[in-house]
């Protein structure tokens, strides 16, 4: 009965999106109206205006710089909340009930993991440096960050990796998007302009240039690096279990 | 209804039936990260529609370089929102199955119906 | 743009995002999500997106499905 309901107001959804799809109009026309109004100004002024040839770099950083900004914060909200609701590991103790049933991962998995996940966070930096003139930048060299990391863990059992990657080297790290993000901000207002602006008067025009390209380079590293160590916090407290924790040898 | 336009626009249309598959799977699975999978996909859907948007057909990618009119660069802004977008589905679906693996703890169970306690369909 | 291949993505998106709703077994089901995942992200490089391809290969196909096989890991595999 129930679903009997669902579904014939699924289907009273449906036809009508379906019937504003008919009015919409046809997809990959040049002259449509979502294309005649700020995307032209932005792909042909983005490479001077925003100092990026990727045009994606420079909506994200400096024309919506605000929303990236929020952005940051709620991912790193994202990480209080579940660490608030799972707790933190703790280094070296915290064990999974794979790493407690003593069954190791074979010989070749580990061996090809020890090779292939430096080579993947080489890559991952090389996307975030270059973000600026190729495809990429911080968001997805930190999401390949945290994906090497997870493929570590997952092959070398929790207590090696809180021992590799430690709670005193992360909870720094964890906060440097943000931190990133205020201070390239406020060197705005220290120039005497508004928050988040990135030519500043009153220079010449190279030295202006190389601050603007300073101030982009230290926002990418920071979502970068913090991004990935936020995804691998979050995955090391779901992946922890209270029942399976060693206790601290009593000295 | 214009059905050479629906016909044409079948990115928008096959969005619509993801984003109602979604809503099917959130309100009627019983099963708490069943429909947390529902809910990744209605929010795919919905990027996977305003990406549509900002195509232009045998279009560049929007990289300034040599030799590539801006005119036949696809739009650029809804790419940028969506790129915060998937970093942001993710963060929501990380608290919510952390949230599922605290109830799993309390109630025993991931059955919406039997934590309510109601022995419907929900 | 290749028509022919936009639609063949599209209709292997729908495909997979049915098997994830009606597989009972939610490990079967997260992986099932991987590959809706990896098929977005072809279907992002066909949209003329390389950025959002990167992520959602990384992101999707990586990172959520390995929450989802922690969280079922945790719980229970069955559904219902």
């Amino acid at each position: 009965m129930r679903k009997a309901i669902v579904v014939l107001a699924l289907v009273g959804i449906g036809v009508m999106l379906i019937y504003a799809v008919g009015e919409m109009p046809p997809m990959g026309d040049s002259g449509n109206p979502d294309k005649v109004h700020i995307a032209p100004r932005y792909l042909e002024h983005g490479e001077e205006e925003a100092g990026a040839s990727n045009v994606i770099t420079a909506v994200i950083l400096n024309y919506r710089g605000y929303d990236t900004m929020g952005e940051v914060a709620v991912i790193f909200c994202a990480l209080c909340a579940v660490v608030a609701i799972l707790n933190r590991e703790k280094t070296g103790l915290s064990r999974t009930s794979m790493d407690v049933s003593g069954v190791k991962a074979s010989v070749v998995v580990r061996t090809t993991i020890r090779f292939l996940v430096p080579v993947i966070i080489f890559f991952a930096v090389y996307i975030i440096l270059h973000g600026e003139s190729t495809p990429g930048g911080g968001f997805q060299g930190g999401a390949i960050i945290g994906a090497s990391i997870i493929l570590f863990t997952l092959a070398f059992g929790l207590p090696e990796s809180t021992r590799k990657l430690p709670l005193r080297f992360r909870i720094p790290l964890e906060s440097f998007a943000v931190i990133a993000f205020l201070a390239a901000g406020f060197t705005g207002i220290v120039f005497g302009v508004h928050f988040l602006t990135y030519l500043m008067p009153g220079l010449s025009e190279y030295a202006a240039e190389t601050i603007r390209h300073i101030m982009m380079m230290v926002i990418e590293i920071g979502i970068g690096f913090a991004g990935g160590i936020i995804f691998t916090s979050i995955m090391f407290a779901m992946i922890r279990e209270d029942q399976c924790e060693l206790q601290p040898d009593s000295p | 209804m214009n059905f050479n336009r629906i016909a044409h626009n079948l990115n928008y249309v096959s969005s619509v039936v993801l984003f109602l598959l979604g809503l099917y799977t959130v309100a009627i699975k019983p099963n708490l990260v069943k429909k947390i999978m529902g809910l990744n996909i209605m929010e795919t859907s919905v990027f996977l529609f305003m990406v549509s948007i900002g195509m232009v057909g045998s279009g560049n990618a929007p990289v300034v370089t040599e030799g590539v009119k801006p005119a036949t660069m696809v739009n650029p802004i809804p790419q940028a929102l969506i790129l915060t977008g998937i970093v942001v589905a993710v963060s929501t679906t990380a608290v919510a199955l952390s949230l599922c693996i605290k109830i799993h703890e309390h109630y025993g169970t991931l059955n919406a119906s039997e934590i309510l306690g109601t022995g419907g369909p929900f | 743009m290749d028509w022919t291949l936009n639609l063949l993505l599209l209709m292997l998106l729908l495909a997979t995002a049915i098997s994830v709703i009606r597989i009972k077994d939610l490990l079967a089901a997260a992986v099932v999500f991987s590959a809706y995942s990896l098929v977005m992200a072809i279907l992002w490089t066909q949209l003329r997106a390389p950025d959002l391809a990167l992520t959602e290969a990384a992101v999707g196909a990586g990172v959520t499905t390995v929450l989802f096989i922690i969280t079922i890991y945790r719980t229970v595999r069955k559904e219902d």
